[in-house]
């Protein structure tokens, strides 16, 4: 670039005097032109002292601090899924067979799609029809339940207890006592040892 | 099987990142050896406190190291993570800014009493008499005088004169048009070099 006459150095010749790339009659300039020569080496030595900051290092253990944070991917689920991607890519065949694969998939998503949305009134007669046939098949089960229990043997015994207020009190008192007598029980054998155990040093 | 191990050396920094996003433990340390001194140094004399330093270059290595696969390999690895750590510390410095009471008192005082006893300077770049003897203890005068400019010039006369780093690449870390870049390092220049004028005096 020509030197316009009377110009002094720019920051971008300063950099350039810096950098040892200034052009000749720049040079001649600044050889001549003590302002320049001036904030040149004013210059140079703020970018001197700068540059002989102390080097500077965080602590030994900073590798692992970060890495504590840091989530390494599993190498063997990106292997498998390198090896996936070469395998159906590998070929033409492969990648023919991927492509057909995907298209049928989202032809048979797309078609599903498409007949629920022109077949809205059959979707919904088929679910009244599978509700109906719900309800009845559930109140038959019902039914079948209870006259099963009516003809087991112990049914009129049970019913005679129940008849009985005294008998359905004490009968209650003794399930009580028994539900009662397993829980403790239970808490018993599941309790920790207070007394250490010798095979069981940690 | 024996694991084979990779000559550091002779791998660049992209290498480095796509055994790294291979899910190789040693690429990530790899890249974290190959940084964690001119990130920190950058954080450091960007903050002036080595605790909060390390732990903004331990933030900056966990997102850049988290985020490996948004990496994009057309850039500087070395302008990606400058990058990061960068705004990293220009975050803190707004948020400490931000907590820095008034002169004036409170925003929030609503009269005059309140706005005078809230009236407290604990200024963000003011320094305090153990940055005093922090900055002798690195080197003195153009340590505090580098301390005291502002964030932005910090960061580009720190990423020229310090680490070296091209105008082009410093535009590209700071998210800045070349000649703003230029400037700001003139600029910053000029103010170190009127700041140890004064020291001289």
């Amino acid at each position: 670039m020509t030197r316009p006459s009377g110009a002094h150095l720019s920051p971008d010749e300063i950099d350039s005097w810096l950098a040892g790339t200034l052009a000749q009659e720049w040079q001649q300039h600044l050889d001549q032109c003590q302002i320049c020569l001036e904030r040149a080496h004013g210059e140079r030595e703020i970018v001197e002292q700068i540059g002989a900051l102390p080097l500077m290092s965080p602590a030994a253990d900073f590798a692992d601090r970060v890495m504590a944070s840091v989530v390494v991917p599993d190498p063997f689920a990106i292997r498998s899924l390198q090896a996936t991607q070469r395998r159906l890519l590998a070929t033409p065949r492969s990648l023919a067979v991927a492509a057909s694969l995907t298209l049928l998939l989202l032809g048979s998503m797309a078609g599903s799609i498409a007949w629920s949305l022109t077949h809205q009134e059959t979707i919904a007669s088929i679910g009244s029809w599978f509700l109906a046939q719900g309800g009845q098949v559930a109140w038959l089960s019902l039914r079948g339940l209870a006259s099963n229990l009516i003809e087991q043997p112990w049914y009129h015994g049970i019913r005679t207890l129940v008849d009985n207020p005294v008998r359905l009190a004490l009968g209650s008192a003794l399930a009580s006592l028994a539900y009662l007598g397993g829980v403790f029980a239970l808490r018993r054998l599941l309790a920790l040892p207070t007394q250490q155990v010798a095979h069981a040093g940690i | 099987m024996a694991s084979r191990r990779p000559d550091w050396g002779g791998l660049s920094d992209h290498e480095v990142v796509l055994l790294a996003r291979a899910g190789q433990e040693s690429a990530y340390r790899e890249l974290i050896r190959r940084y964690e001194r001119p990130v920190f140094a950058l954080l450091f004399r960007m903050v002036r406190d080595r605790e909060l330093a390390e732990d903004l270059a331990q933030e900056t290595f966990v997102k850049a190291l988290n985020a490996i696969d948004s990496y994009r390999p057309e850039f500087k690895f070395s302008s990606w993570i400058f990058k990061i750590g960068n705004n990293t510390a220009i975050d803190h410095l707004r948020r400490r800014e931000l907590d820095t009471l008034s002169l004036d008192g409170s925003p929030h005082a609503e009269t005059p009493e309140a706005m005078q006893a809230t009236a407290l300077q604990i200024g963000a770049r003011q320094e305090s008499p153990l940055d005093t003897v922090e900055a002798k203890e690195l080197g003195g005068a153009i340590e505090a005088a580098i301390g005291s400019l502002r964030p932005e010039y910090r960061s580009c006369i720190l990423l020229r004169h310090v680490e070296g780093r091209p105008y082009e690449e410093i535009a590209e870390i700071l998210n800045l048009p070349l000649g703003t870049v230029k400037t700001y390092i003139h600029r910053a220049r000029n103010e170190l070099r009127q700041s140890l004028a004064h020291l001289k005096e």
